[in-house]
């Protein structure tokens, strides 16, 4: 071995050791977070690291998302090609093609030579963006965080030039392996060079070495920077949830002597929640999906997550401690995040459906409530009365459980305490029920299920809230509470299905209450209208005059897929159903998921005003929607705005107005 | 220091009460019970009493009332009252103030107390006595519709600001005394988790009348209820219901010729 080679292996060493010791530590971390298990579909995960991985399927979803395409194939050839180098200044003679065979070494050369190239067009690219355009979603708040990401950018562009010299030196010296076939960049380069009639061996060392140097501090850099995420974003998308995203965790409330709920320090997080923090690329979709950040509010899912990492990186110097395995215990709330970000989320889902490397954000902020309100008992004002609202009445409004069912008066609905058994539950939820307005959705579901000769019934004031919004709006206690006594009413009953106008209830019943040992096939009212339409149960004719645009809820297209049968419903009640740009999973809130519904929105704009103007902007006079939150958002943003000529309408109300005529 | 804060169970704001057939109290029937909502000031105001003055100061909950106010005591133990004492007899079923004032008199004097509060009313018959009267028989000081109370340095004294007819009235009182509670006085806490699980081991004092020390029935009643009405039904207004505005205004104007004829 050469001098130099002696001298590359004791830093290559070292240096691997320092990274190793890094990763260790990391590795530390996640061991010395709580349990959660992720350990189950072995294939389903190796199927996702196939697509999005390798594939890039989520990264792909915009284009700027193909330059990452181009430097993350790019960044694996060329790694295998510094292996291969970085091997053979320790053992002579040593070679890919040797391993390999020529013919595939030879590909491989092709490869990193083509895509040194194509690297190089993308972070020009991506510097264009990052410095000149600024696009929306790359700001944030942290200035260090653009510096960083220069230094990244300028140091893949020095090593790809440092490879071009290395390899064009090796021509110039007369390599046998690298041809004009199989390295056309580095001959033009090789040519080049041979005009400045350099010390060819010397700057072979030189380009060498400088590459060395990059990959070396390249190593030892990414762990404090967003490009941790080349460690974490691979076993993030492994780890991923596979289940259905609208879940929360389930708390066990069996140790009396607890003295802590929810999350308030970093300690408290599992350790896929730990590693999501160590995934995140800086991307900023899910900043640019996300309804509380498009209306001016404090919240933005990224830059919470590079927050909560920086503090990961702070504070993880607790594990370093003789003895220690835990981090050092610092609280996070309110210089990590601040209670008015905590409290703006709509738990809308929009940053996870974005987030290329799965990040969950919604739980952890969820996490945060549950400490402020199950531990703490510090919440918005005007949160108190709903919950007490909800633990006297059952339901978010302040009006007595007892009148739950007075929205049915008159019109023949059997109770289920009545029939005992019966084809279909419907549960009608507390907006259903208590809301003027939504209480002609109910009237009019009830009405559609008449006309179809539907063996139903409802529980009446047997009914509680399901415990969605107590839920996600942190207060796990109350939420169980009303979970458990809904489960018992229902077992006493015998049915087929539930049906349910309100897609928050939807995803509780879907996702939910199995956690608590309720399955029941559950459908929405779209699904199940729809359904009957197609067994002729239903005769719609097409109301010729009725021209609306469909507005997806998050809980029901987002989170549950149900996206189709709303729309295929009302394209055969209404002549003409336009499209909101942002439809779909990648619809926007209307403002009232995760218990907005009932808070005061005192920061930025208005979310459902937000809505409501691109509605404004498709020239429609009506809206359709398939949740209770959304057809109140829309209704006051309407008025608000002054356009109480486009009227809010659910698709059961289309559909009986279509079955009526 | 010694805190009382007095509880009664009352029916909820939003309940339908209806009026039993013999007419002697309200249906049960899909009733919710919750925590008179001026007690909750009371019970608020003695936690953060306990709070301002710490060291040894507890807050006890008295309560006079069925079985069921267990539950709503706990809520206030979970609060963050440290014990209470609930005096639950058959015999007190339906009672007259002066009644249930006697026998909180005889809990209170045997809790020993520093100061009490209580709601200025029972939001279900809002008599508005009991402070009075327990007052008169524990022979201390009373301060009454409170808005604001402020215990002196010496913690012999207190100062209190009490609503008056057009304003505010200041008052400086002597302890013990009995504050009774208006709103705006605070705003009571939500009880947090750790709270609820620590009020279930919290004691709850049950007491009988003969515990006591009653022989037979805790004083004459000065007043009973021979009767309960429902209010009368006012002749209210008429809601013209109609699908088109047009409809509506024609037959409001029909109203207004033929029936009420004003017009």
């Amino acid at each position: 071995m050469t001098i130099q080679g002696i001298v590359f292996l004791v830093l290559f060493l070292a240096v691997l050791a320092v990274f190793g010791l890094i990763v260790r530590l990391l590795y530390r971390i996640l061991r010395a977070a709580k349990p959660e298990n992720r350990f189950d579909r072995w294939g389903d995960r190796i199927k996702a690291v196939l697509v999005y991985v390798c594939a890039q399927a989520r990264v792909l979803a915009k284009p700027a998302g193909l330059g990452h395409f181009v430097i993350f194939w790019g960044f694996i050839f060329i790694t295998i090609g510094t292996l291969d180098h970085m091997l053979g200044q320790v053992i002579p003679g040593f070679g890919l093609e040797r391993i390999v065979g020529r013919r595939l070494g030879s590909a491989f050369i092709l490869l990193q030579d083509v895509f040194g190239i194509l690297v190089i067009g993308a972070l020009a690219v991506a510097a264009v963006r990052r410095f000149v355009q600024k696009p929306e979603r790359l700001k944030i708040d942290d200035p260090a965080a653009p510096r960083q990401a220069a230094l990244i950018l300028a140091l893949i562009f020095v090593l790809i030039l440092f490879m071009y010299g290395l390899k064009g030196t090796e021509i110039l010296e007369g390599s046998a392996r690298l041809t004009k076939t199989n390295a056309p960049v580095s001959f033009s380069v090789a040519e080049m060079m041979r005009g400045w009639h350099m010390n060819v061996p010397l700057a072979n060392d030189v380009f060498s070495w400088g590459h060395n140097l990059v990959i070396f501090f390249f190593l030892l850099f990414i762990p404090f920077s967003k490009h941790i995420h080349i460690l974490g974003a691979i076993p993030n998308v492994f780890f991923r949830n596979l289940g259905r995203p609208g879940s929360l965790s389930h708390m066990n409330f069996e140790d009396e002597s607890a003295e802590k709920f929810g999350v308030s320090e970093l300690g408290d997080f599992t350790w896929k929640q730990t590693m999501d923090l160590c995934a995140c690329t800086e991307c900023g979709r899910c900043q640019v999906a996300c309804p509380a950040h498009a209306t001016q509010k404090p919240l933005s899912p990224f830059r919470v997550i590079h927050r909560l990492r920086a503090q990961l990186m702070r504070d993880k110097g607790g594990l370093l401690a003789k003895g220690s395995d835990v981090l050092k215990p610092a609280p996070l709330i309110p210089e990590t995040v601040s209670e008015d970000e905590i409290w703006a989320c709509t738990t809308c889902g929009a940053c996870m459906q974005e987030c290329p490397t799965f990040i969950e954000h919604v739980q952890k902020i969820v996490d945060l409530r549950r400490f402020l309100v199950l531990t703490e008992s510090r919440f918005p004002a005007e949160i108190q009365p709903v919950f007490k609202n909800m633990e006297v009445n059952y339901n978010p409004w302040a009006i007595g459980y007892s009148s739950r069912a007075d929205w049915a008066a008159g019109l023949g609905v059997p109770l289920a305490s009545e029939k005992r058994s019966f084809d279909v539950l419907f549960w009608v939820g507390c907006s259903g029920s208590f809301d003027q307005r939504a209480q002609k959705v109910s009237r009019s579901v009830v009405r559609l299920m008449q006309m179809a000769g539907i063996d139903f019934a409802i529980l009446g004031t047997e009914e509680m809230c399901c415990g969605e919004t107590a839920r996600r709006m942190g207060n796990e206690y109350l939420a169980q509470t009303q979970i458990q006594a809904n489960i018992e009413t229902l077992k006493k009953y015998k049915f087929n299905r539930i049906v349910t106008a309100c897609p928050h209830g939807l995803n509780t019943f879907l996702v939910e209450y199995p956690q608590f040992g309720l399955s029941v096939p559950v459908v929405h009212h779209s699904e199940f209208l729809l359904g009957l339409l197609s067994k002729d149960a239903l005769k719609a004719r097409r109301i010729e005059t009725l021209r609306g645009a469909y507005h997806d809820s998050c809980y029901l297209g987002r989170y549950n897929g149900v996206i189709r049968e709303p729309r295929a419903l009302l394209s055969r009640a209404a002549r003409h159903v336009a499209e909101f740009g942002r439809r779909g999973r990648s619809s926007f809130c209307c403002g009232a998921g995760g218990g907005r519904m009932w808070m005061e929105e005192t920061l930025g704009s208005r979310i459902n005003e937000d809505r409501a103007r691109e509605l404004l902007g498709l020239g429609v006079d009506h809206v359709f929607t398939a949740c209770p939150f959304c057809l109140t958002m829309f209704e006051d943003a309407l008025k608000t705005l002054g356009r109480e000529d486009v009227h809010a309408l659910d698709i059961a109300e289309v559909l009986l107005e279509a079955c009526s005529q | 220091m010694k805190i009382l804060a007095l509880l009664k169970r009352v029916p909820d704001t939003e309940a339908k009460i209806l009026i039993n057939q013999e007419g002697t109290g309200i249906k049960d029937e899909g009733i919710k019970y919750v925590i008179n909502t001026y007690d909750e000031y009371a019970v608020e105001e003695g936690l953060r009493l306990k709070e301002k003055t710490g060291g040894t100061s507890t807050v006890t909950v008295v309560c006079a009332g069925p079985e069921e106010a267990t539950e709503l005591i706990r809520t206030a133990l979970a609060m963050g009252a440290d014990d209470a004492v609930h005096v639950c007899d058959k015999a007190l079923e339906r009672p007259d103030p002066f009644v249930i004032a006697a026998v909180l008199a005889k809990a209170i004097k045997a809790e020993g107390f520093d100061i009490i509060f209580c709601g200025k009313q029972a939001i279900d018959d809002d008599m508005g006595q009991i402070q009075s009267i327990l007052a008169e028989m524990l022979d201390i000081p009373q301060v009454n519709v409170a808005t604001a109370f402020e215990l002196a340095a010496d913690a012999k004294r207190a100062t209190v600001r009490r609503r008056v007819e057009g304003g505010d009235e200041k008052v400086e009182t002597s302890l013990p005394v009995i504050v009774s509670c208006e709103k705006g006085l605070n705003d009571p806490r939500y009880a947090s988790l750790p709270g609820i699980m620590k009020a279930k081991k919290k004691e709850i004092r049950k007491k009988t009348l003969a515990d006591l020390g009653f022989a037979q029935a805790p004083g004459d009643a000065r007043s009973t209820i021979l009767r309960w009405l429902p209010p009368q039904k006012s002749s209210g207004c008429t809601m013209v219901k109609a699908e088109e505005t047009r409809d509506a205004v024609k037959e409001l104007v029909r109203l207004l010729r033929e029936e009420a004829k004003v017009v």
